[in-house]
């Protein structure tokens, strides 16, 4: 069974640029020609885009998904430079945002890149999430996976929830109204710790894990993670994967459910 | 019995001070397991009520609020502190 989605733009055909610079991972045990065209005609929404989806970002760039937004405030500071590959030495100081928009863009100027300077509001990220076709959540704090959970549970988007700590990520994956949604999980938010400890090289691997999950959804290859958590434990090597279940209370997907609350903190 | 014990997420490091397999009666249970592990916490140390709950792959829920069940010889039992670092 696949899962691609309906494009949310039009249903260009590849251009002969377009087949050569994609040409490796067109054909088997990778991407049909229409899987690749679905990327194409696809979008995504990654928030934020600092040691997981920046990397999560860059992969769906380079796999030619058509029109990628990403959010991310603040500006850069060195302590990032040891995950946040969109940054570099150059641009410490520098709004975000706006620098790892540029850096996504020089990496492939087939596809549209728009940023937004800040995390989004609850309104706001129900509007961006009707734009898109899956959202990866790659955030530093519960609440705002929350929001955006519940924005992607009330625009009907696949969410990919991408998290770590120290030398160990999860993935889940929520397929909305059909598989178990992150407040599924945490019924209450876990505490939040700011200075979070991290490794680069386990945030890139689990954001560009996150991405691989988003390709093969609006591609409609393989077999999604919906309705699983991937734990990955770099400190001892290992993983496990957990099949989850719904909350029959959920107030974000269970039968109470209510549309995603908007805030009037910003526009 | 014998239950494998899988400790993962936040605070993972935790892990070295931890049983990593717990002998029980043959009836005990998913509580049973999880409150002998609590009692193996360094001290002042406790599990947050968040932590996902899951035996031999499948999610029974959090700690404060999960599906309690009986544990059989081999199962393992994987207590994830929830992690959030983006
Ligand atoms: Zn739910």
């Amino acid at each position: 069974m696949t899962h691609a989605r309906k494009p949310s733009m039009s249903t260009a055909a590849l251009s002969p640029e377009e087949l050569t610079r994609y040409a490796r991972q067109i054909g088997p045990g990778v991407l049909s020609v229409a899987g690749q065209t679905r990327l194409k005609n696809s979008a995504a929404l990654v928030s934020r885009v600092g040691g997981m989806g920046g990397p999560a970002a860059l992969a769906l760039v380079m796999a030619g998904v058509g029109r990628l937004i990403i959010a991310h405030g603040g500006r850069l500071i060195a302590p990032d430079l040891n995950r946040q590959l969109l940054g570099s030495e150059r641009t410490i100081g520098q709004p975000r945002a706006a620098h790892f928009a540029d850096s996504l863009r020089s990496m492939n100027r087939l596809v549209t890149v728009e940023s937004i300077d800040h995390e989004p509001t609850d309104r706001e990220a129900l509007e961006l999430t009707r734009r898109v076709d899956v959202v990866l959540s790659c955030a530093p704090t519960f609440e705002e996976r929350l929001r955006l959970n519940s924005a992607a549970l009330a625009a009907g988007v696949p969410l990919i929830d991408a998290a770590q700590w120290g030398l160990t990520g999860t993935l889940v994956a929520v397929d909305p109204g059909r598989t178990a949604c992150l407040r599924c999980l945490y019924p209450q938010p876990p505490e939040f710790e700011e200075m979070f400890p991290v490794i680069g090289a386990i945030a890139m691997a689990t954001g560009a894990m996150a991405a691989l999950e988003a390709i093969k959804i609006l591609s409609g290859t393989g077999t999604p993670l919906f309705g699983r958590l991937w734990m990955i434990d770099g400190h001892r090597g290992l993983s496990r994967q957990l099949d989850l279940q719904r909350a029959a209370d959920c107030p974000c997907c269970g039968p109470s459910a209510r549309p995603a609350a908007t805030d009037s903190r910003r526009p | 019995m014998n239950v494998r014990i899988v400790w993962a997420g936040r605070n993972y490091d935790l892990a070295a001070s931890l049983p990593d397999e717990l002998t029980l009666p043959e009836s005990a249970s998913v509580d049973d397991a999880l409150k002998m592990l609590s009692g193996c916490l360094p001290h002042n140390r406790r599990l947050p009520g968040t932590c996902l709950i899951a035996v031999s792959g499948t999610h029974l829920g959090c700690l404060q609020s999960h599906r309690n069940q009986p544990l059989k010889d081999g199962d393992e039992l994987l207590v994830l502190w929830p992690v959030a670092g983006g």
